[in-house]
């Protein structure tokens, strides 16, 4: 582990995507510390344009944008890390289950997952969020990990239905070890390093998710996201007014967010996955 | 399969790239309470654009009245009947072009003025009798009779259509001769208000022509409604001319009976409805000389003539347009500690009305005067305002927060009060999303609460659900427009949805007015005696208690005053429209829409 971890310290483009998620997080911890306002709070006229008080302007609410933009990075992460959470967890449980059991239980865990895969889980998300009455963001989230998980599901059953028929998981099963010990000591380390991969990945699509839902007007009620903030300024036509800075900044959060996170997924992919490593 | 982890992630990041590009063309839903659905239309040709060569019916410019706002999306039908008929048939909408109503409303004076109409009189206490113009006749040359105006009534009665609701409150409608027409109230529900709102409502059909249609279905209005009726027979000023997916226009009868009403022919000699796809889109062609009339919400409409467009509104200054409604939210009247009036008040106080005006809708609201009439003319003298202004509210933070002191309300660690062990929130407001102008509101009203401690969430669900917990009273706090519109039973109509209790199903059943179960017997007595009475000095009396009872007990709080319409006008091409002060008594209803049509005698080229 603290090998894989070493070497990992040593691919630039992990670092690079570490770096960037780091000085993120950091920025919107500490900021909203320094700046103790309510973001919420209407201080200025509708669409101001940046200057040296209001650093990146003010919305249609003419609330403070930058404060908005760090509550909105926190909420973005936090849904992400949520979903991703959700996402893996799930994916995880049903990839075991099916890849080292085996059988009726593979197969009917199989179907449901290909079921899951046929359905755009978009769609899913769309029809869940109209039909449930009260959002926040916590249950936005847990949506979105709950449609997101049938390709990690089936990335583990591949690995899993591999992995049981070693010599390793077969001695473990002769010395009468209990099949959740099997998964957790035998099978689980082998895996672990496309478990936290899958885990970037589906952290970086729930941000997304969220922030295309929030567009859509379908996301968390009474709280501010980058989606969030980009539907309010579309909803009041922020574009037509020239307030760039109602919509362009979160945008680029978005991306700078998921830039490094897959820049940290494709450093791990280098190092684990042993066809691409050198 | 990793491939598929990032072509997902991937899609969806090109989705919100899609919605910005969109966003970027302007596709959002207007931000008015009839938001118009978003149809894909083809660029819409205006009137300069569409060279004679390309399309053998396009009119010349100086002779055609361009409008828009009033219809979205291709027309399908232009029948009456079908419940969705376009441009200029929509129900009470443009109501004097081609079919008209027995009298015109005037949002300025609340008065009927004629039409078809001659004069309208209360015969006895359960009879309203309507004289008919002698010279009236159909566009096809058939007079216009009394027959006519039973006919289109019994409409209403025999099937399921706009004009239903009346035949509650009526009992029968008959002719007296050829040119008059007894309407009979109901004994049980004898409402004259309402059915004052009938004759200025009601348009007008050619008995000789429904009758056919009518046959023909067998009777069976699924059948009715699928004519198309592309050709309306109508006895108004205008007559279809073209129409396709990207405009409707109508063009001048020249044998119009009303001459001998007006004296003369309205000055267009068409009038186009372009359909634009969006709202942006309307409002770049207006501004741009492309159309003379708008019916659309333009934010900041200010910059339009300070960039030199000659645009004008019907007020020359703030709020610019002329209020016809009052967007309010309402209390539940069961949620504990929304159920104490001193909380209520509070909440009232703590709001924000002119941030509201000004981020919700470009300022286009009056200072807010809290009562159950609107701050103009033909309704405000139904109160004396002496007498309410004791009782009403302003912005004023420190006074609500002294009020919740006193009535032993403390605030809790956390910043929100506690009255009596219970805490003063989390309580939900709530709107349609999309409704970007109710959106705003709520918005400032949640937040303005916080300085209170009252804790304040918004809510935007979609429309139905919005509706379903309207109707069924699962709301804590819910935004609507109580009886918007200028009728004959205005402020009486307003007032009976915010107040009255009877009929109104409990919590959980459909309920269509009072949405927060707000119970006040002495109010109830008032609501059921004003359409009974005639005497001005009573009536002021009646409407000044009611409008005391409802600023004690505040079930309702009104946010902004909004336009019934919006009337804006340019006049590169035509002159003349109406404006404050010419003396000229024509409404700002968009030149045609009841008394407003007297615009279109007036404007020049």
């Amino acid at each position: 582990m603290n090998h894989s971890v070493r070497i990992l310290l040593k691919s630039p483009k992990f670092m690079l995507g570490a770096v960037l998620l780091l000085l993120m997080i950091g920025v919107v911890m500490i900021y909203p510390l320094i700046n103790r306002n309510d973001p919420l709070e209407m201080i200025a006229l509708a669409y101001q344009p940046p200057d040296s008080k209001l650093l990146l302007g003010s919305d249609n609410f003419g609330r403070d944008l930058f404060l908005e933009l760090i509550y909105g990075i926190r909420t973005s992460l936090q849904v992400g890390l949520i979903a991703g959470v959700f996402a893996t967890a799930i994916g995880l449980v049903i990839g075991l289950a099916s890849g080292y059991i085996g059988g009726m239980i593979d197969n009917l865990l199989t179907a449901v997952t290909n079921i899951f895969i046929v359905i755009p889980s978009f769609v899913i998300l769309i029809l869940i969020s109209v039909s449930i009455d009260s959002r926040s963001s916590f249950v936005t989230a847990a949506i979105i990990g709950i449609t997101s998980w049938p390709w990690t599901a089936r990335a583990v059953r591949a690995q899993t239905s591999s992995l049981r028929n070693r010599d390793h998981v077969n001695i473990a099963k002769i010395s009468g070890y209990s099949t959740p010990r099997i998964i957790m000591y035998e099978i689980l380390p082998y895996i672990a390093s496309y478990v936290v991969m899958a885990f970037v990945l589906q952290m970086a699509s729930g941000i997304l998710a969220e922030a295309s839902i929030s567009m859509l007007g379908l996301g968390p009620y009474n709280t501010i996201s980058l989606g969030i903030i980009m539907n309010w300024a579309l909803v009041f036509e922020a574009p037509v007014a020239g307030a760039w800075w109602a919509f362009i900044p979160a945008a680029l959060s978005i991306a700078v967010i998921t830039f490094s996170l897959y820049m940290m997924n494709t450093g791990m992919d280098e190092i684990f996955n042993p066809k691409i490593r050198s | 399969m990793k491939v598929h982890m990032i072509v997902r992630p991937m899609l969806m990041l090109l989705l919100v790239v899609s919605f910005m590009v969109a966003g970027c063309q302007g596709v959002t839903p207007p931000p008015t309470g009839e938001s118009p659905p978003n149809q894909e239309v083809t660029a819409p040709g205006g009137g300069e654009e569409t060279s004679p060569q390309e399309d053998p019916r396009a009119t010349p410019r100086n002779e055609t009245l361009y409008v828009n706002g009033l219809q979205w999306g291709a027309p399908t039908n232009f029948n009456l009947l079908s419940g969705n008929p376009a441009f200029p048939i929509n129900y009470g909408n443009s109501r004097e072009l081609i079919y008209e109503t027995l009298f015109m409303v005037n949002q300025l004076t609340g008065e009927l003025e004629p039409l078809l109409g001659t004069k309208y009189e209360w015969t006895d206490d359960l009879t309203l009798r309507v004289e008919l113009h002698p010279e009236a006749k159909w566009s096809d040359g058939q007079p216009f009779t009394s027959d006519d105006v039973v006919y289109t009534y019994k409409l209403g009665q025999r099937y399921d259509i706009n004009w239903s609701n009346f035949w509650t409150y009526i009992e029968e409608v008959s002719a007296d001769g050829e040119h008059a027409v007894d309407i009979m109230l109901n004994k049980d529900n004898p409402n004259k208000l309402t059915v004052l709102d009938s004759i200025e409502l009601i348009p007008m059909l050619p008995k000789h022509v429904w009758e056919e249609i009518e046959q023909q279905a067998g009777g069976d209005l699924a059948t009715i409604r699928k004519e198309i009726n592309d050709d309306p027979i109508g006895t108004g000023p205008y007559k279809m001319y073209y129409y396709n997916d990207q405009k409707i226009t109508i063009v001048r009868d020249d044998n119009y009976w009303g001459q001998v009403l007006f004296g003369k022919l309205p000055a267009p000699k068409y009038i186009t409805h372009v359909i634009y796809k969006d709202n942006a889109a309307g409002d770049l062609a207006f501004k741009s000389g492309q159309v003379d009339v708008s019916q659309q919400f333009i934010p900041q409409v200010w910059k339009m003539w300070e960039d030199g467009a000659p645009v004008k509104t019907y007020l020359k200054e703030e709020p610019y347009y002329v209020p016809g409604s009052m967007p309010s939210i309402f209390f539940n009247m069961s949620k504990e500690g929304l159920d104490n009036p001193d909380v209520r008040r509070a909440i009232a106080m703590s709001i924000d009305y002119g941030k509201i005006s000004e981020l919700a809708i470009s300022g286009y609201s009056a200072p807010m005067q809290p009562s159950l009439t609107l701050n103009t003319d033909a309704e405000s003298k139904y109160v004396d305002q002496a007498a309410i202004k004791p009782l009403q509210w302003t912005t004023d933070v420190e006074a609500a927060n002294a009020l919740l002191d006193s009535i032993g309300a403390a605030r809790g660690k956390d910043g929100i009060r506690v009255l009596n062990g219970v805490r003063l929130g989390p309580y939900e407001i709530e709107c349609p999303y999309g409704w970007s102008d109710w959106n705003a509101a709520l918005e400032i009203v949640a937040q303005n609460a916080k300085a209170i401690g009252v804790e304040i969430r918004t809510k935007f669900p979609e429309a139905p659900v919005w509706t379903n917990n309207l109707q069924t009273g699962k709301f804590d706090i819910i935004m609507n427009t109580p009886a918007g519109g200028v009728s004959p039973s205005q402020p009486w109509n307003r007032a009976q949805t915010i107040m009255y209790s009877k009929g109104v199903a409990p919590i959980g059943e459909m309920a269509f007015w009072n949405w927060g179960r707000y119970q006040n017997d002495r109010a109830d007595a008032i609501i059921e005696k004003i359409p009974t009475v005639t005497d001005e000095a009573e009536l002021k009396a009646l409407y000044t208690e009611l409008t005391q009872i409802w600023l004690n007990d505040i079930p309702s709080i009104p946010l902004m005053y909004r336009p019934w319409v919006f009337d804006t006008v340019n006049e590169t091409v035509w002159k003349g429209f109406p404006q404050e002060g010419d003396g000229s008594n024509i409404p700002p209803q968009i030149s045609m829409d009841g008394a407003g049509i007297k615009a279109l005698y007036q404007i020049h080229n």
